[in-house]
């Protein structure tokens, strides 16, 4: 086995035992919760106790604890959700089009950012000490340092609410009754829904792009390797290309690691702008106490996390020499 | 007499090298003009934090704002009544601003301290010893890195009724990941050099080394991201209100916002929206620039000034 493959193969172990440890605390932490969802049902007076026991039965809460906890372990990393408890309907078939709905939203918004204001940070950090520099900067630290619900709500009062140019709620028009993602998706209504939140996300994450981008490019300036290339007679903009492809490694696996993260969704934003995301859906289950939904959210954004993880620390080794991949710490 | 004067000498020498200090640290943040306007904000936001409950005209919550002819003021614009106008429930919004300042700072300052102070010493502990030690503090990071910060928040929050400092409990418990990671990538390089192995050589105990010749050379980026970390506090604490998990018995900005968002007077109220909104945004935005000041003279990679 080349070094490589044995970095490899201890990744990998370490992640799966993540894995295993985070889902137990899920478990740890929503079974600890008192009060049950059934305490609902059973005071709106709907059931009576031995249909309330039926009920138990079925979803196993009537086992002991440790029984509980195999069973829950076995179904949820084969990822057999089973029921949401308040909507009566397959956990995984409420998750999957909010989370849809999330992806659609965010991850064009990352790739968008990670662009753009990846070049504008290099751009910014070759001319350093300009005012745009400055002003990028400071617009940045303004947007990734002030929580994303107030950019949101200033962004909705003055675009949504005084300019009326794009409403300020949702995903579609109340009218509007698409069939299908291609229906949904692929609309003027849509789009028209999408511009608002789809710019605050943008804005959002450019801030760390944009410095990690800037802070590569500084380093790089006074280097060996660029003094050759300005004395080859290259210029300003094509040295700037050779040092930017030189700080591109810290950005792309900052990218691959936010890129995990979107599975959690901007609750914040997706609850101020009311879209129907992974994110919101799960504040409403925990104000519902619906823990299969719980659960299964959390489990699928604690798995995206460590994926990810798993895919920035490989590209990492993989592309920079410099790193040991000897070593099993590689923060 | 001369017993006491000696050792109050050596306090005053003391306290002019603390002030010195601190004088030191205003010139150098005076020359960064961005830094300089944190620093003002930052004062005036401790200030309302400390006494802004004590300078609010009304009770934030019980009092109602009358006009002369004894009518409850609902949603009225700034006037004589209510310099900054009133909330859809008739409250003073200059009170519910005063008052709010209070919680968003305590939940910053110790959320902030705690995330700094826990991040510090397990990254110090976990580049210093290394081996092991290392191995299961650094896995414990991707865990906590791993298990999503907000939803487990309000998790947390659903069972117990939540109240400021189980927030900052909460808010440090999560938010320490972040300072860990870079002190311990900082310890790694400073642990290698000379005059650490000297001490070591000397005789001085794993301990001794660790805490006088490693930890104070890691010391600056443990301030540092002390100060991201009560930015961060200050969001999430924010995040979390607006939420409606908030310590329902205070006013804060974050529960401010809440209301007139629930309420759906976000489109006519401005003056309910925009001063905890502004303030929110006014105190994390100058909390970073000033770390950002600082970051520019602590990382040694970008100081490649030409």
């Amino acid at each position: 086995m080349s070094q490589f493959q044995r970095f490899l193969a201890k990744r990998l172990a370490i992640s799966i035992g993540l894995t295993l440890i985070a889902v137990s605390v899920i478990f740890v932490v929503l079974r600890l919760l008192p009060g049950s969802p059934f305490e609902a049902l059973v005071t709106s007076g709907n059931l009576n106790q031995q249909q309330i026991n039926e009920i138990r039965a079925l979803y196993g809460l009537d086992q002991p604890m440790w029984r509980q906890y195999i069973d829950y372990m076995v179904s949820i990393l084969t990822f057999q959700f089973g029921y949401s408890i308040l909507r009566s309907q397959p956990v995984w078939d409420v998750l999957e089009p909010r989370l849809v709905n999330t992806l659609i939203l965010l991850v064009p918004a990352l790739v968008t950012t990670a662009i753009l204001s990846s070049a504008l940070g290099m751009y910014a950090g070759w001319n350093r000490g300009s005012l745009l520099e400055k002003s990028s900067i400071i617009t940045t630290t303004f947007l990734r340092s002030t929580p994303v619900f107030i950019t949101a709500i200033f962004f909705i009062i003055v675009f949504a609410y005084n300019l009326e140019l794009v409403p300020a709620f949702g995903m579609r028009s109340v009218t509007a009754s698409p069939e299908g993602y291609v229906d949904t998706f692929l609309s003027i209504d849509f789009l028209h829904h999408y511009l608002l939140p789809f710019t605050v996300a943008v804005l959002y994450y450019s801030g760390d792009f944009l410095l990690l981008a800037r802070n590569g490019i500084v380093e790089k300036r006074g280097s060996e390797f660029l003094k050759l290339h300005k004395a080859k007679g290259l210029t300003e903009m094509q040295q700037l290309a050779r040092a930017g492809r030189n700080s591109m490694l810290p950005i792309l696996t900052y990218f691959a690691l936010r890129l995990g993260m979107i599975f959690q969704g901007l609750i914040l934003l997706e609850v101020v702008f009311g879209w129907p995301g992974i994110g919101r859906e799960l504040v409403l289950a925990i104000q519902q106490q619906d823990y299969p939904l719980v659960q299964a959210a959390v489990f699928i954004m604690a798995l995206a996390v460590i994926i990810a993880n798993l895919a920035a620390d490989v590209l990492y080794a993989y592309f920079d020499p410099t790193v040991s991949t000897g070593g099993g710490s590689s923060a | 007499m001369s017993t006491e004067t000696k050792p109050k000498g050596q306090l005053y020498k003391q306290f002019d090298r603390v002030r010195g200090i601190i004088r030191d640290q205003f010139e150098f943040l005076r020359q960064d003009r961005l830094a300089t306007i944190g620093i003002i904000v930052v004062a005036v936001f401790v200030f309302l934090g400390l006494f802004g409950p004590a300078l609010a005209p009304h009770d934030p919550i019980e009092h109602d704002v009358r006009n002369d002819d004894g009518q409850i003021l609902r949603l009225a614009e700034p006037s004589g009544e209510a310099v900054m106008g009133t909330t859809a429930f008739g409250k003073d919004v200059l009170s519910q601003f005063l008052a709010g300042a209070q919680p968003t700072f305590i939940v910053g300052l110790f959320g902030g301290i705690g995330t700094g102070a826990i991040g510090f010493l397990i990254g110090l502990v976990s580049g210093y010893y290394g081996g092991w030690v290392d191995e299961l503090l650094m896995r414990l990071t991707d865990l906590t890195f791993s298990l999503p910060f907000m939803p487990m928040a309000l998790l947390l929050l659903t069972f117990v009724t939540p109240n400021i400092w189980l927030m900052t409990a909460i808010i440090a418990g999560f938010l320490w990941k972040m300072p860990a990671r870079v002190v311990r990538s900082e310890v790694l390089s400073v642990r290698e050099r000379t005059f650490v192995k000297s001490a070591r050589a000397s005789g001085a105990s794993d301990l001794r080394t660790m805490l006088y010749h490693v930890a104070p050379n890691v010391l600056p980026i443990g301030f540092l991201y002390t100060a991201y970390g009560v930015a961060w506090a200050i969001a999430a604490q924010a995040s979390l209100a607006f939420l409606g998990f908030g310590d329902p018995t205070m006013t804060s900005w974050g529960r401010m916002l809440r209301q007139v968002f629930e309420s759906g007077n976000m489109r006519v109220a401005w003056w309910w929206v925009a001063p905890p909104a502004i303030g929110i945004a006014a105190i994390t935005t100058s909390v970073f620039l000033i770390g950002r000041a600082y970051e520019e003279v602590i990382n040694p990679e970008i100081q490649t000034e030409q």
